[in-house]
């Protein structure tokens, strides 16, 4: 049954690092996504696995055996891509029918292969029809039921449901993944959407400058991130830096000019400099005097209704704005100037040792958007995770 | 079938996909690039020869005048066929019209005319050469006056093909976009279109002038029927002179004054296009000044209007009507025709063009490949520029340079059929390897790779996936390739005396002031080709159909 694992990859496009001592191991029948910013190496470890990149070092082993040097076609790991890649010149029918026709199989037991892949998706009407007269969703199911009828049990899918209107990107993660689990595949999905990640995988792989920094279950990688570039990037996070002043029983003290908030830590000296994290929907917004103990008081800047959430942004003392998720059901109770307490439970904030290159460049998504988001002295604080961060060190160093 | 599966499975190792690819390129660089520049090397081992032509100051002269007349003519015509070029393209990418299909086929004819019939033709229309009887306009023109006529002809074709693809790549909402920020019509294609025009006007420049610098078998006849051709030359016309005069064949100034013409058009030609390619990465079409006032009073009134009259006009007085002059000739009684000399050398003619389209092919689509899915990598880009070499050359040169090279092997005028054969896929190669990796670039590079995932070897992801989405592209290339072999003159003539294709055939009846017969066959060869051409259009007609 299909395994994979990833054996320290490393690949390099012209000095450009697309994957640096990548490892990972993915269980049987599991589903896994990866998750990370553009350019960090997602779509190139999808390519080793399925043979079409390969790696400068490393191995790949599908079930145990080495295919590193094996070419795509009898790796039986076919891809699911962002543009579908239908064959344009060959109907509905005859893409589905291309892995049973170009694996030879029995041609009864193609057609009843196809046949029933077609109905699966749910496109037995359109088998005669071209892929240019589809829509984009049906397209994707086709390309979905080409690569299952391929037989093969790891199916890779780069982005699958990136070219697709929202509405229809989220009906179809449910249908993906229990379709997946039905044929009992392996799968590896690459995304860049945090919520479509945490939604569909047993497990997360979050992955930067082509290194795993995190593989866990997505409670694990959403409340306990291993590093402050996954707690701002799966789920937004309010991000503060300081010195360390207590620590111990698995919590450390920080103290953020003047203020001191507690969090999760281990090992961390008394006087370093550390970056405590904690998600917005974590951020508890109380009446002044009624927040629990270690509240810190703050002025309400800006309210942002989103529908099923609010966000209201709070200017905190030397803590700088606060952002806070709640139920827009607490819409009301909060209006611009008035006075509230922040707080949150310790045991949801984490508290990380400062990262050896600057806060700032822990949190940089990629080479260009970092470079512009800096410039810009108005970043919203709604848009990016990227802009949460930047208009808060902007705050906190003035 | 089972040589394909054969196949196949050997196209799953790498290193017989590598062997195979460096197999193209070293029979690319073997028998299309070294002997076209062959003759290069000649300038030194018979330097005795060529220095005895370099003291000659009555050759000089003549070489001397043939080379600037060739590259002036060729400059001349290019720059002309960008101003009326540009007013056509954009009629035909951004108008709909009735009719347009017609234009747009019209647009191509010359393309399937063999230069030597327009050649005729043109003589025919504007002048009033002796032993014809048709009347044409009857202008007292100079010869050199006459080759620009005739060389534009050709050319447009190219120059308004080139400018309207790239056109039709500039989306029109960039124009639409800064005439809502206020500009006038004319300000915003200045200013915004016109800019980024650079790379169609490149490829097109390259086109024009490797087209103009290398025609020979029209310009020849052209000469001929104004009885000039033994006082005024251009650089392939001299060439194809001293080839027809078997006095001067075996004397010593022959071979000097043929090595030193050929090597000045090699060399100055694969000069201009480093020149040209240079100056179109530098250089800016001015934008930044505007003048809104102009700008406003050339976009109303009559003139976006006269521009367009104008243009129309163009095309047809100068490039339509000369071209089908020949027609004429079906008024007349219908001559004598030697039928079987005729049907010989057409059968040569077919026989030598299916032959190089086909290796064209079959060199073409590896190297091709590389090209076209290593865009940015080096040795895909030398390559890239390779493939341009036997383009710019003047084929007369290129025919010279190949014939010397494969002598220096032994081979004699017993080979002379594969020698042209050889000749004839040197400048066909380009014409078939642009198109087809023109075609390639299209095609989503994913399709290929999850057909591999999906467990085909890489040539049957070829054969089943990528050969039938670019059939038709690849088609028209190969009609291309084949027409602009069966027109060619030059290079013929250079190779070998002994091997009379269609254009020879009638170049001699020419030579023999038997006009309606040269005619009559011209016609018969156009029918050929406007057939070829017709089955071209057909294809990539239906293929846009079913895009839409």
């Amino acid at each position: 049954m299909p395994e994979i694992v990833l054996d320290d990859l490393c690949k390099d496009f012209d000095g450009h690092v697309a994957a640096d001592h990548l490892s990972l191991t993915i269980g049987d029948g599991e589903y896994v996504c990866i998750l990370g910013p553009t350019g960090a190496g997602k779509t190139t470890a999808m390519r080793m696995i399925c043979g079409l990149t390969i790696p400068d070092s490393g191995r790949v082993l599908l079930d145990g055996r080495d295919v590193t040097m094996d070419s795509p076609d009898s790796r039986n790991a076919t891809m699911l891509t962002q543009t579908y890649a239908l064959f344009p010149h060959m109907t509905v029918y005859n893409n589905v029918m291309f892995a049973p026709k170009t694996k030879g199989w029995p041609e009864g037991e193609s057609k009843q292969i196809v046949r029933s892949m077609l109905h699966l998706v749910h496109l037995d009407q359109k088998a005669d029809w071209v892929p240019g007269e589809l829509s984009g969703g049906q397209q994707q199911r086709i390309a979905l039921a080409r690569a299952l009828a391929s037989g093969s049990k790891i199916l890779l899918l780069d982005e699958p449901l990136r070219a697709l209107d929202a509405r229809l990107r989220i009906d179809l993660r449910k249908e993906l993944r229990s379709l997946a689990k039905e044929m009992g595949l392996t799968c590896i999905h690459v995304t860049h959407d945090q919520d479509e990640a945490l939604e569909m995988a047993d497990r997360i792989a979050v992955i930067r400058k082509g290194r795993i920094i995190q593989f866990g279950t997505p409670r694990e990688v959403f409340e306990n991130p291993a590093t402050p570039f996954v707690a701002n990037f799966v789920g937004r996070s309010n991000i503060f830096s300081g010195k360390v002043v207590g620590a111990g029983d698995g919590r450390v003290s920080v103290d953020v000019g003047g203020i001191v908030l507690t969090g999760r830590g281990d090992g961390m000296e008394p006087g370093s400099e550390a970056v405590l994290a904690v998600k917005v929907g974590f951020t508890r917004l109380s009446a002044p005097g009624e927040g629990p103990e270690g509240s810190v008081k703050g002025i309400v800047e800006r309210i942002v209704y989103e529908g099923a959430t609010v966000t209201v942004e709070v200017s905190a003392g030397s803590l700088g704005l606060v952002s806070s998720k709640l139920p827009s059901a607490r819409f009301e109770e909060f209006s611009v100037g008035a006075a509230v307490d922040v707080s949150w439970p310790a045991d949801k904030a984490t508290v990380f040792q400062m990262p050896a290159g600057g806060l700032e460049e822990e949190m940089r998504l990629d080479r260009w958007q970092g470079s512009s988001w800096t410039g810009s002295p108005c970043a919203s604080a709604i848009s990016t995770p990227s802009g949460t961060y930047r208009s808060r060190s902007g705050t906190a160093s003035t | 079938m089972s040589l394909l599966k054969k196949i196949d499975e050997i196209s799953g190792s790498y290193k017989a996909r590598n062997a195979w690819l460096t197999f193209a390129i070293v029979l690319f660089i073997a028998i299309i690039v070294i002997p076209a520049i062959f003759v290069v090397t000649k300038l030194f081992t018979e330097w005795d020869l060529v220095s005895g032509v370099l003291n000659d100051p009555a050759s000089m002269e003549v070489i001397e005048g043939a080379v600037w007349n060739s590259f002036s003519i060729a400059a001349i015509v290019t720059v002309i066929d960008i101003l009326v070029g540009l007013p056509m393209a954009w009629i035909m990418v951004r108008r709909d019209f009735k009719g347009k299909k017609w234009l747009d086929t019209l647009l191509d004819m010359p393309l399937a005319f063999p230069t030597a019939v327009l050649g005729i033709s043109v003589v025919m229309f504007w002048g009033a050469p002796e032993g014809i009887t048709i009347p044409g306009l009857g202008l007292d023109l100079s010869p050199y006056v006459m080759l620009l006529f005739l060389h534009i002809i050709f050319t447009y074709p190219y120059m308004v093909r080139s400018l309207s693809g790239i056109l039709e790549q500039i989306d029109v909402n960039y124009e639409t976009a800064a005439m809502t920020l206020g500009a006038s019509k004319w300000t915003a294609v200045r200013t915004i279109t016109i800019p980024l025009f650079r790379a169609g006007l490149a490829t097109g420049f390259i086109l024009c002038f490797a087209r103009s610098l290398s025609e020979t078998g029209g310009t020849y006849i052209a000469l001929t029927m104004m009885g000039v051709e033994s006082t005024f030359f251009t650089g392939p016309s001299f060439i194809s002179w001293l080839k027809s005069d078997p006095t001067m064949v075996d004397s010593g100034d022959y071979m000097g004054a043929m090595i030193l013409i050929s090597v000045v058009m090699i060399v100055l030609a694969l000069i201009l296009l480093v020149v040209v390619k240079w100056i179109i990465a530098r250089f800016r079409i001015p934008w930044k000044k505007v003048w809104p006032e102009i700008g406003r009073s050339v976009s109303r009134g009559p003139l976006p209007k006269v521009k367009d009259v104008i243009t129309v006009v163009f095309l047809i007085i100068v490039v339509l009507l000369p071209s089908f002059y020949i027609f004429a000739y079906l008024t007349e009684p219908i001559p004598d025709i030697d039928y079987g000399t005729l049907l010989s050398s057409t059968g040569v003619s077919f026989l030598v063009a299916g032959v190089a389209v086909l290796v064209d092919l079959i060199l073409g689509i590896p190297l091709s490949l590389y090209i076209a899915r290593h865009k940015g990598g080096k040795l895909a880009g030398i390559l890239d520029g390779l493939v341009n070499v036997p383009l710019i050359i003047p084929t007369t040169a290129l025919g010279f340079s190949l014939a010397l090279f494969w002598a220096s092997f032994g081979a004699g005028d017993s080979m002379a059929i594969v020698l042209v054969i050889l000749g004839h896929i040197s400048f066909t190669y380009p014409l078939v390897v642009r198109n087809l990796v023109g075609a390639i670039e299209e095609v989503n590079p994913e399709c290929e790779e999850i057909a591999m995932t999906l467990g085909a070897k890489p040539f049957r992801a070829f054969r089943t996936i990528l050969m039938p989405i670019i059939k038709s592209s690849v088609v028209a290339g190969c009609i291309l390739a084949f027409t602009r072999s069966l027109g060619e003159t030059g290079a013929t003539i250079a190779i070998s005396d002994s091997v009379s294709t269609v254009p020879i055939y009638i170049t001699n009846l020419v030579q023999d002031h038997m006009y309606t017969e040269a005619a009559m066959c011209s016609i018969v060869l156009i029918a050929i080709c406007f057939v070829l051409m017709m089955v071209v259009r057909m294809l990539t007609h239906r293929r846009q159909g079913r895009d839409a």
